[in-house]
């Protein structure tokens, strides 16, 4: 039997390894991601609680299936995201929907604080807005926006997430950005 | 909304459907199967690029001042170049399949595969392999002659004072040539500029450049005489 107390000591790595001579040690890595994962997969699609915790239920099973394919060089919960990431992306193409955006409070501040938005306007204003313009983006800038400003990913997270080179990821961010701020001060500002 | 256990969810749809991690093999081996396909391209990446250099280097340049610039556009390697781009294009495809592969730019792999074939390439023209391959294509594949331009076709133009054949006689002042038709040439190598390494024996080829003489049948006056 797994003794789960022990799992907040253990790092991603050592469950991995753990994981791989006994399935019981896999929950203590799904518990440690399953909330961050289901916002993200809810972030980035227009799925429903329901459907995203049922895509997420796959994201752990293909993760388990493939769990020797994880490398060292990588941080686990890039490699995780990565899964997640192409699980949503996939489902998104299955249902034909167009992607939309998924916010609470606490990532409007986020949103507000990186792109220098004023506060001033009613919260729910806000998440329709930020929720419109984002949808509206291109895919690539959406994805990269999300997962640096919502997710706090650093740039090389990033870049082993979506398998895209660093300087792709710092360019793509950068120019959403830019094309977030224009579409958010015509929205807000008329200009 | 009843807020569902999904990591135990998970968990049990393991178990019960006995899913067992794929052996770390099989994904060691993937990872192989990619790096070999690199190395590959690389490798005939930089054969290529070593029979570039076998055909630039060999290519018959004093003829740019006869022919002009259209010379060098019908004697460039475009097929050799189309497969060194072919090949560059396959192995950043499978480099950017290797575990980090994704990381660098295009542009950098891109840069860093054509300095290895490069170098790689410039080291088999200097131990000749890039002419030794030319010469077994264009002999045991007659497909090779459509694709590239025929070097030797440019010299049966006798009219433009182009000749190349064999020696099957040598006299003092004349020596006879037999070209790929069969006709015998008698050259007048009077006041003839020949190169160092032509060997005027009997049996030899040669190159001929000079001019056919407008009274005299199958005369023809050499001012240049170079190696095939």
């Amino acid at each position: 039997m797994t003794n789960h107390e022990e799992c907040p000591n253990k790092t991603d790595n050592e469950l991995v390894r753990l994981s791989l001579d006994n399935s019981d040690h896999f929950l203590c890595l799904t518990r440690r991601y399953e909330s961050k994962l289901l916002h993200y997969i809810m972030r980035v699609s227009k799925f429903r609680r329901e459907e995203a915790s049922d895509i997420l239920q796959d994201v752990f099973v293909k993760t388990y299936y493939n769990l020797n394919e994880f490398d060292e060089d990588l941080k686990f919960s890039s490699w995780i995201y990565r899964i997640a990431h192409n699980q949503t992306v996939s489902e998104i193409r299955k249902k034909s929907v167009r992607p939309s955006v998924s916010f609470e409070k606490e990532d409007i501040d986020r949103f507000e604080d990186a792109f220098d938005i004023t506060k001033e306007i009613d919260n729910n204003f806000d998440r329709e807005k930020i929720n419109e313009i984002l949808s509206h983006l291109d895919e690539k800038y959406r994805e990269v926006l999300i997962l640096r400003f919502l997710d706090e990913k650093d740039y090389v997270e990033i870049s082993d997430i979506l398998k895209k080179p660093v300087s792709t990821v710092g360019n793509l961010i950068l120019r959403g950005k830019k094309l977030f701020k224009e579409e958010y001060d015509k929205l807000i500002y008329g200009k | 909304m009843e807020n569902k256990d999904i990591s135990q969810i998970a968990l049990q749809k393991i178990k019960e459907s006995g899913i067992k991690p794929i052996s770390k093999k099989v994904f060691s081996l993937k990872r192989i199967i990619f790096w070999v396909f690199v190395c590959f391209f690389v490798v005939i990446g930089a054969l290529s690029y070593s029979v570039i250099l076998s055909i630039l280097f060999n290519n018959d340049w004093y003829l740019y001042n006869k022919l002009g610039f259209i010379f060098t556009l019908k004697t460039l390697p475009y097929f050799w170049f189309i497969c060194l781009l072919l090949f560059t294009v396959l192995g950043e495809i499978y480099y950017r399949k290797t575990l980090l592969g994704y990381r660098h730019r295009i542009i950098t792999i891109i840069g860093i595969y054509i300095i290895i074939t490069g170098i790689l390439g410039t080291i088999l023209h200097f131990v000749e392999v890039g002419e030794m391959i030319e010469n077994s294509i264009s002999s045991n594949i007659p497909a090779y002659s459509v694709v590239v331009f025929d070097r030797d076709e440019i010299w049966s133009h006798p009219e433009q004072g182009l000749l190349t054949g064999q020696i099957v006689e040598i006299n003092d002042d004349v020596i006879k040539v037999s070209d790929s038709n069969g006709i015998i040439w008698d050259i007048n190598v009077n006041d003839t500029s020949i190169d160092k390494k032509v060997k005027l024996e009997v049996g030899e080829y040669i190159k001929i450049v000079g001019d056919m003489d407008d009274d005299i049948d199958n005369l023809f006056n050499a001012n240049e005489i170079h190696l095939p």
